[in-house]
């Protein structure tokens, strides 16, 4: 831990950073604090944190590894979707058991559980739990799929197109095939995840009611800061041994690993799958903030913005990661948010809502022209103009 | 002295052109060995069958005391029983230190989870010193690979060869592009790790060849056309006509 600190000076600086940010949020919120900060703000900053995360899952597996995945917000998504079936099942039959609770006659395990899936699958006509709800009501097994779904799919997905030598822009447009596909499926109202509807009220954390939303954004930070320190710190470790070495040898030049007798296919799929897991954790505790989860999060657009928040922080280097996703991310909830001023050209008035993603774009570009190595990238500049 | 890696009848064809004809090849251990022969003789083609990059249409390549097949396996698994193969270009990790490519290559568990919980021993970064004192980079040791010299690079890939502990070495091209002083260094680094193994160095320059003093194989149109000492193939009358006589 101590040499990991000593070779990669951004991890205490990156945790110490964390630590700060958490204390001062908390110090300013509504819950916990002086209340300068929104409720709403506080959970925006959450999440962003939790944006942060899979962007580093994304720094790991195309800055590190070159593989350029345009679907990992699927697998975020997916880790979602699971701790949302959770909370979903477990908070509609708390409310459903505290009404019935009035009737004359207690109800019956088998009418609390129809009725809860009239409530969840009414929306979609259905009137019981679909299959893939089966283990729905145990918080365990949900996390335990939040870190399995997303894992096998990647291995799967992977193993499939690693070992048929599938690289560069064909795997790109795979991985967009598979995000767009997921999609598309999900939002059938017959698959069993309430189609279009997606899960909603997620921010109701069941056990926990009387916690009211502007201390729970609070705790939700913190998780979330955490969750991001054991990333960046599990990412530098992965990343600073001899696997980093071979992974960036992949990136740079694959032939050369393979002649010196690494499996290639192997360490993509260990870095894929792993990161595909990072995202969907990451996932898991970023919905329980946003409130709702529907197909159109892991529309092929998100892994896109996924990918341009590394590129403007600057990949292979993991704060710019995190320094990408956070600004970007930040930035776009402001502009498109309506809180940032129209511009009246006379003829024309710029409204941000719309130029936002035009401004983004140019932004893109303007970074790849003049620094290819991102944000991050002028973070190493005054980094090595500081004499140590 | 008996053959390491044995190689019969071997053909293989890209788009009807017939890149690899009835090839037979032998070379024993240790053995210092140069291929020559006119551009498209089939000479990296030929090392790319030897190393599992191309698959031949027929014919045997068998490895070791138990004649292995080598068809078959992937080039990772063709690495790992002990071929290793020098690129025409250098080809090193650019954005990584000598020590860390070299590091890269020694010979380990090859495995991303053994390679996840390794940490190099003394003894590892002893051997990685040692290397980079053979191929003259000791001073180099923690510089990026990308910085460093044309030669030095191609220097830094044999290192990497060696470090591997191969039993057979696949050389194209070491010495092009390289002044007088980089290829003489070049030839002892060749002819030391040839007393110890096979080595077969593919090259153009026929001083280089020379220099290696060996046992030469002439490739013409995808099948050996001579065999023997240097001054035995430049000799014979097929071979000044198809080669040295342009």
């Amino acid at each position: 831990m101590i040499a990991l600190f000593r070779q990669n000076r951004s991890v205490p600086v990156m945790l110490a950073v964390l630590v700060i940010f958490a204390a001062f949020v908390t110090l300013l919120s509504e819950g916990a604090g002086t209340g300068a900060l929104s409720t709403s703000l506080v959970k925006t900053l959450g999440m962003t944190t939790c944006l942060a995360i899979v962007a580093l899952a994304m720094d790991m597996v195309w800055g590190y590894a070159g593989i350029l995945s345009l679907g990992h917000m699927a697998f975020f998504a997916l880790g979602g979707y699971m701790i949302g079936m959770w909370l979903m099942v477990a908070r509609t039959e708390g409310v459903i058991a505290a009404s019935l609770a009035q009737a004359p006659l207690p109800p019956t395990p088998q009418e609390l559980t129809d009725a809860v899936a009239v409530q969840i699958f009414g929306v979609v006509g259905g009137n019981s739990f679909p299959w893939m709800w089966a283990f729905s009501h145990s918080l365990i097994a949900q996390l335990l799929l939040v870190v399995l779904v997303p894992g096998l799919l990647a291995l799967v997905f992977g193993w499939l197109a690693f070992r048929s030598r599938v690289t560069g822009v064909y795997l790109s447009i795979l991985t967009q095939a598979m995000t767009l596909a997921l999609s598309l499926y999900l939002f059938q109202n017959d698959t069993g995840l309430r189609g279009n509807n997606g899960l909603s009220g997620l921010q109701n954390i069941p056990g926990a009611e009387s916690v009211p939303q502007s201390l729970m954004s609070v705790w939700f930070l913190w998780a979330s800061v955490a969750a991001l320190a054991l990333a960046y710190v599990f990412a530098a470790w992965v990343m600073a041994g001899k696997f980093g070495n071979v992974t960036r040898g992949i990136r740079d030049d694959e032939a050369r690993v393979r002649f010196l007798g690494y499996p290639v296919e192997g360490y993509k799929l260990f870095v894929f799958t792993g990161t595909a897991i990072m995202a969907g954790i990451a996932g898991a505790l970023y919905y329980p903030q946003a409130g709702i989860i529907n197909p159109d999060e892991m529309a092929p657009i998100a892994s896109i913005y996924l990918a341009v928040w590394v590129a403007i922080g600057g990949r292979g280097r993991l704060y710019g990661a995190v320094i990408g996703a956070v600004v970007v991310s930040l930035l776009s909830t402001w502009f498109t948010g309506g809180r940032a001023p129209d511009i009246n050209l006379g003829f024309y008035t710029i409204q941000w809502v719309d130029w936002w993603t035009v401004l983004l774009g140019l932004g893109f570009v303007l970074v790849t022209l003049f620094a290819p190595k991102g944000l991050g990238g002028l973070i190493d500049l005054l980094a090595r103009r500081t004499p140590q | 002295m008996r053959s390491l890696l044995e190689v019969s009848g071997v053909s293989v064809t890209f788009d009807g052109f017939r890149a690899i004809n009835n090839l037979s090849f032998q070379i024993g251990e240790p053995e210092l060995r140069a291929v020559i022969g006119p551009n498209g003789a089939g000479k990296t083609t030929f090392m790319d069958i030897v190393t599992g990059k191309t698959r031949p249409d027929e014919g045997k390549v068998l490895w070791g005391e138990t004649s292995v097949s080598l068809l078959g396996m992937s080039e990772a698994q063709i690495a790992r029983a002990g071929i290793g193969r020098k690129f025409q270009r250098p080809t090193v990790f650019e954005d990584q230190t000598v020590a860390d490519n070299l590091m890269v290559a020694l010979k380990k568990d090859r495995g991303p989870f053994q390679v996840l919980f390794f940490r190099p021993s003394p003894a590892d970064h002893a051997r990685v010193e040692d290397l980079a004192a053979e191929i003259g980079l000791s001073a180099h040791l923690q510089t990026q690979a990308g910085i460093l010299s044309h030669g030095q690079k191609q220097w830094l890939e044999i290192g990497m060869l060696l470090a591997q502990e191969p039993r057979l070495l696949l050389v194209d091209e070491p010495a092009a592009g390289m002044s007088q002083p980089e290829r003489d260094h070049t030839t002892e680094l060749l002819k030391e790790a040839a007393k110890t193994r096979a080595v077969v160095v593919v090259e153009h320059d026929m001083d280089f060849v020379r220099k290696l003093d060996c046992k030469v194989t002439v490739l013409h149109e995808g099948s050996v056309l001579a065999e023997g000492s240097l001054d035995h193939v430049t000799s014979n009358q097929q071979v000044i006509d198809v080669y040295l006589g342009r």
